[in-house]
């Protein structure tokens, strides 16, 4: 490929990943409404939102590390989005593969943890230990998920993973092939965005919003641009593993929204769990559900 | 007599014990035997051939003992460990140096013994390394124990007793390893490696098993493996500073460097693979790839519970050497080259953050995770330093050790070990959570009022962390250079290396680049930078300037939450510590108690009657039957 389509793409990726987070934002918070029997905000309110936070006057920060957290947060998945291939392109996906971007996720909740410990406040912290907490919780069935896709297709790399599926048609998707592995890996995901039942370490009524309690202005608009990249960057993630990505942009997106609104329609049903239940959920029923699922594609 | 590299290295080493021990209470000694550190590793680089598959360099020096040849040679195996060896005494000699001395000598400390065991350790490790044959291998193997005894035992007092501790242990392990060469002697009339290669071919499932069984225990007591790894984190932690990281660095992996030889080298993977354990599906290798993993679990979750910098990282060090054992074990390209590579960059990740945990502990007195915090505005560099360690160790790009463990998991899959692999994650997951904890609690929260005054680390300890930081980040940019020596080194012990790239490694289900996914990551980072400045300044604020629910904080409210750190997590798991390996050894030592006391009432009642009785039934019992 040449030098500058590949800059092209890595340039792409990322900036579509963003536009397309921030529709799913909107989306996310117009089921809200529904369900909460509201209207709902206008179309480009995300991006309102994003432009308000970073233009604040008062921008108050706690120290370098505060700043370099939320950099760190938000180029992680900036990166991220560069391992994750979408329809006709595929950045630099074949130089490092799922296991790689499975790490790569996991950079900017290293840079959001250390972001908020410098910060200096116990709830933040607090809200820090259980994020990491849940992390182990999810973690866990997510990677027998992966192992099971991984080891069934032959490969660590996406792209094939990813062309396989499409060339042999809807009876190769991975939904249809590992079934019992897709529904762990959709309450994986689910527990992931850290959404309703699975809000743990945001629990505004516990530590006062946790992670974000010091975070004001384009703080907080940097975990905004984040929480973009997270919701595409998981929904993604599942398409292309279990729902065989996508042949066009169309079917890309469709399938790509619809995944992520099941865990949006399902959060906004529920109260929040307890730390130690989180882990015993997701310690149990995807753990079984991902073990059966593995074994029979092993 | 000309003499070879070889000779040479392990002449200017013990040159280096003799300096310790002779001028070891003049002054700036620690300079001389840094700089002369810094001469063996010079020598070492000149047989940097090795590391690129050279010829092996034998020492001119032979020995005959009771008509067994001892002799000494090098090969990429030994220069590999070697260098780290080297390199890790080179940076914590230079750590000591200076201020960190003179406080040692403030608080009583012994410099001349330290410096003195330091360079023995680096001696007698280097004779081990440098073994021909089974009988030097174990000449070796006892130095080494010893010489770490004396560098635990250092610091006296609680050191003292967990010096002793080990000891027992490696006496243990040394007459393990005893018995197995007796066995093999036994069988192969030799020690010599050739003599025992072709003698493993004709040997019984039987005496194979108890060969593993013997050399494995033997030599996994020093690596700390399961159900062996209870002395090592109070030994470790407890040693004075450097001394410390240098043996958190690379001592436990002698034990590995053996394993390698004797197991893999000699008896072989594939014979190992044939030996069943009856009524189950696993055989010898499957038993050492789960007590590696079990390695990797328990000692990495007692981390999480420590309270105590030192002891934390040290039970890692535990859990980190079963990523090594397994990824060796799968004895494929990819896991076999992860297992070895992870040897260095383990060996630099954990001298790193032992030195930044003793860099503070220097300038606030205490390891305490309950009595730091915020010390990343005093000491800003350590920070950098304790957070590259922390990211290699827990094996997250953009550091060295993410691309170790990378192809540990990547082999574990291409093997269809589904529960090896998750085993593996759930050490890594359990490594960020107590790593994150460290890092928070010292040097994240609230600065303490006592630590205002604090300042950064001497010049004389920032520089060694500053190059060991580097060293993480490089040879996790370009794990291609490592990986050749590495590639090198499997060949020496029948395995081979994966298809090597600068940037990483080359392989037809699934490659990885690092170059690549260090710049995007970096890249990212510039955007995120880019998007993050350019919305204006930000107020920097005092850290009471804070929301407290309402209250107002003063300087004399401790407003940081360390203890019980993932309680919720705590919760749930905290009945699933039973300290099963504790009760095992309380009762193994109280049987050893009990016998000892029934052998002393024997003796103390000295019941000559009763001795004449029952030698006399015994001579009758003899010459009737």
């Amino acid at each position: 490929m040449a030098p500058i389509e590949l800059f092209i793409e890595l340039t792409l990726m990322p900036l579509i990943a963003f536009i397309v987070g921030m529709m799913m934002v909107l989306m996310m918070r117009r089921i809200a409404a529904r369900i909460q029997r509201r209207i709902g905000p206008p179309f480009f309110q995300p991006l309102y939102d994003i432009v308000k936070l970073h233009g604040k006057r008062t921008q108050v920060s706690h120290g370098l590390i505060h700043d370099i957290g939320i950099v760190m947060a938000m180029g992680g998945y900036i990166a991220a989005e560069t391992l994750l291939p979408v329809p006709g392109m595929n950045g630099i996906a074949e130089k490092g593969g799922l296991i790689t971007l499975l790490y790569l996720m996991m950079i900017p909740s290293l840079g959001l943890a250390l972001g908020v410990g410098q910060c200096a406040n116990p709830n933040g912290s607090i809200g820090i230990a259980r994020a990491l907490t849940a992390m182990l919780a999810y973690d866990i069935p997510l990677v027998i998920v992966i192992f099971g896709v991984a080891y069934a297709a032959g490969t660590t790399n996406l792209v094939e993973i990813i062309a396989t599926q499409q060339a042999g048609g809807f009876a190769t998707w991975g939904v249809v092939e590992m079934p019992l592995l897709a529904i762990a890996g959709l309450i994986a995901m689910h527990a992931s965005l850290g959404k309703q039942p699975f809000e743990i370490y945001i629990a505004p009524a516990e530590i006062a919003t946790g992670p974000m309690v010091e975070m004001s202005g384009k703080y907080l608009g940097g975990l905004f641009v984040m929480q973009c990249f997270q919701l595409y960057t998981t929904s993604v993630l599942y398409v292309s593993l279990f729902l065989g990505g996508g042949t066009t942009w169309f079917d890309f997106l469709i399938k790509s929204f619809l995944v992520l609104a099941i865990p949006v329609s399902i959060a906004y049903l529920f109260p929040r769990y307890r730390t130690e239940d989180l882990l015993r959920l997701m310690w149990k029923w995807p753990v079984i559900l991902g073990l059966i699922g593995l074994a029979f594609v092993m | 007599m000309i003499f070879s590299l070889l000779d040479e290295l392990l002449i200017f080493s013990a040159a280096t014990v003799l300096v310790a021990l002779i001028l070891g209470r003049g002054l700036a000694v620690g300079w001389m035997v840094t700089i002369l550190y810094g001469g063996q590793l010079l020598v070492l680089i000149k047989m940097a051939a090795l590391g690129y598959g050279g010829d092996p360099i034998a020492s001119e020096l032979s020995l005959s003992v009771m008509g067994q040849d001892l002799s000494w040679r090098f090969d990429a195996l030994s220069w590999f460990f070697a260098l780290i060896t080297l390199v890790a005494a080179l940076l914590t000699s230079w750590f000591s140096c200076g201020e960190w001395e003179r406080k040692f000598k403030q608080q009583r400390g012994n410099v001349w013994l330290f410096h003195l065991a330091m360079a023995l350790n680096v001696f007698t490790m280097l004779i081990l390394l440098a073994s021909g044959d089974l009988l030097s291998l174990f000449i070796g193997w006892e130095l080494v124990s010893w010489a770490g005894f004396l560098l635990m035992a250092v610091a006296g007092g609680v050191a003292t007793k967990a010096a002793i501790r080990y000891i027992t242990y490696a006496v243990v392990g040394g007459m393990s390893i005893f018995g197995g060469i007796a066995l093999v002697y036994a069988a192969a009339g030799s020690l010599q490696y050739e003599a025992i290669l072709i003698a493993v071919e004709k040997m019984s499932t039987g005496q194979l098993w108890m060969l593993v069984l013997l050399f494995g225990s033997g030599f996994g007591i020093k690596m700390g493996l399961l159900p062996f790894h209870l002395w090592q984190a109070a030994a470790y932690a407890e040693t004075p500073g450097p001394g410390s990281a240098f043996l958190g660095a690379i001592s436990s992996r002698m034990g590995l460097f053996a394993i390698l030889l004797v197991l893999v080298k000699l008896f072989g993977i594939v014979n190992i693979d044939s030996l069943k354990i009856p009524f189950t599906l696993i055989d010898a290798r499957d038993l050492l790839a789960w007590i590696a993993v079990f390695t990797i679990i328990f000692p990495t979750y007692t981390a999480l519970k420590q309270n105590d910098a030192r002891y934390l990282l040290a039970w890692h060090g535990i859990g980190q050497g079963g990523y090594m054992l397994l990824g060796l074990v799968t004895a494929n390209s990819l896991g076999a080259a992860g297992g070895l590579l992870h040897v260095l960059n383990y060996a630099a990740c954990q001298a790193a953050l032992l030195m930044a945990v003793f860099a503070v502990m220097h300038r606030t007195g205490t390891a305490d995770l309950n009595k730091l915090g915020g010390l990343v505005a005093r000491m800003p560099l350590s920070f950098l330093v304790l957070l590259t360690g922390i990211i290699g160790l827990a094996g997250l790009p953009p550091m060295n050790g993410f691309v170790s463990k990378w192809l540990v998991y990547r082999s574990l899959l291409e093997d269809g070990m589904p529960l090896l692999f998750l085993g593996t994650i759930i050490g890594t997951l359990g490594t960020i959570l107590s790593v994150y904890k460290l890092i928070h609690n010292m040097f994240l929260g609230q600065l303490r009022v006592e630590h205002e005054q604090v300042r950064e680390a001497p010049w004389s300890m920032m520089t060694p962390m500053l190059i060991l930081a580097g060293t993480i980040f490089v040879t996790g940019l370009l794990p291609g250079i490592p990986l050749t020596w590495v590639s090198a080194a499997l060949q020496t012990i029948g395995l081979t290396g994966p298809e090597i790239t600068l940037g990483g490694i080359e392989s037809s289900s699934g490659s990885l680049d690092m170059i690549w996914v260090i710049g995007v990551l970096f890249a990212g980072f510039g955007i995120g930078a880019v998007i993050f400045y350019s919305a204006g300044p930000s107020k920097r604020v005092h850290q009471l300037d804070n929301y407290a629910g309402g209250h107002f904080l003063t300087a004399d409210v401790r407003y940081q939450y360390s203890d019980n750190f993932y309680s919720g997590l705590m919760h749930l798991i905290r009945g699933w510590y039973r300290g099963s390996f504790q009760w095992l050894e309380n009762s193994i030592t109280s049987l050893v108690e009990f016998l000892s006391l029934g052998m002393q009432g024997i003796y103390r009642r000295a019941n000559s009657e009763f001795y004449l009785l029952s030698t006399a039934l015994f001579i009758i019992a003899w010459v009737v039957f």
